[in-house]
């Protein structure tokens, strides 16, 4: 049980917080109990390249994973923030469900995802979605409906 | 952002230029842009967002639609860069004497570059451009409106001026679209 747990850990990478709790049929699965485990409030951290390998680059956590099939998790309130270099905020991206493979980073869903941007004047919101974290690459499917409340043709800092 | 669409669609400055000559006053809250459309992708590595089917952007003083749009934001901060509109593009805006325009191509790109001092900033339709207001209409085998100088260029354009029916004035040799 406790290696499968920790498989998780490191697809997901460098976790913060994560409990894990199995149910009495987890520790006798034929999987190994992976797919019987349920995590609550995980994150994980990726960081930038050196030099700027101590700096958060990406943070995504969720309130709940269950673990599915083929390396998948059920994920509920997922959450991605992307951080520039110093530290602030840049992206964030959320949805109430989604399915996570992470092996390959992943994440798809046919329900709803927003995304928020700009000190929250950039705001994005449609209907399912593919979101490829490796690639930093976001497709939204359906009824996709942006709102700009900046102006990005002024001389000033603006940052996706 | 109400440049966005202006400069997309730039269909004759009317906006932006009103925003350059206009004596320093209190500027007025800014008021979103809507932007919608049937699927868009985001690629936040080169920072390019890329909207697709049906894509209309809503904004105060103009109104774009077209098939396909292109927006490529700074990495780190700074101006818009570039900004390409597809297939079927429609724009509709009112000038600062208050006279709207709708302005058709098959293409609008808007471009941003600084070196060194110079600053060059165009929009560029294609794709039989066609600007039609309630005085004229103007075809420009390809339409530049040059923002940083303020000035359109048109290039073996054709004018059609129309009867004045409506009180509006009578044909001349001015182009209609009051820069």
């Amino acid at each position: 049980m406790k290696s499968n747990l920790e498989k998780i850990l490191f697809a997901l990478g460098t976790v913060i917080f994560f409990i894990a709790v199995a149910d009495g049929h987890g520790q006798t699965s034929p999987l190994g109990g992976l797919k019987d485990m349920h995590a609550t409030d995980f994150t994980s951290t990726e960081y930038f390249e050196p030099p700027d390998n101590m700096k958060v680059k990406m943070r995504l956590s969720g309130a709940e994973a269950l673990p599915l099939t083929n390396s998948m998790l059920d994920v509920k309130q997922l959450k991605v923030e992307m951080f520039g270099t110093n530290g602030n905020p840049q992206v964030v991206v959320r949805a109430p469900q989604c399915t996570y493979s992470y092996f390959d980073h992943v994440a798809n869903s046919s329900g709803p995802l927003e995304l928020i941007a700009l000190d929250g004047k950039l705001h994005v919101a449609g209907e399912g979605f593919l979101w490829r974290q490796a690639a930093g690459s976001l497709i939204i499917s359906n009824h996709v409906r942006t709102t700009i409340a900046v102006d990005i043709f002024a001389d000033k800092k603006t940052a996706l | 952002m109400k440049k966005i669409i202006f400069l997309l669609l730039a269909a004759a400055g009317g906006l932006a230029l009103a925003q350059t000559n206009t004596p320093v006053t209190q500027a007025p809250p800014h008021q979103p842009t809507e932007i919608s459309s049937d699927s868009a992708d985001f690629d936040l590595n080169i920072h390019r967002a890329i909207y697709r089917g049906h894509v209309s952007v809503i904004d105060p003083k103009v109104k774009m639609q077209c098939e396909l749009l292109v927006l490529d934001l700074p990495a780190s901060g700074g101006h818009l860069q570039n900004v390409n509109a597809e297939t079927n593009v429609v724009i509709d805006f009112t000038d600062e004497s208050g006279q709207t325009h709708h302005v058709t191509s098959a293409r609008a790109v808007y471009a941003y570059s600084q070196v060194g001092s110079v600053t060059n900033e165009t929009v560029t339709f294609t794709g039989n451009p066609k600007v039609e207001s309630a005085e004229s209409t103007i075809l420009s085998e390809p339409l530049v409106w040059d923002r940083a100088a303020n000035k359109f260029h048109f290039h073996n354009e054709t004018m059609i001026f129309r009867q004045n029916l409506n009180g509006f004035g009578t044909s001349t040799n001015a182009s209609p679209i009051k820069f």
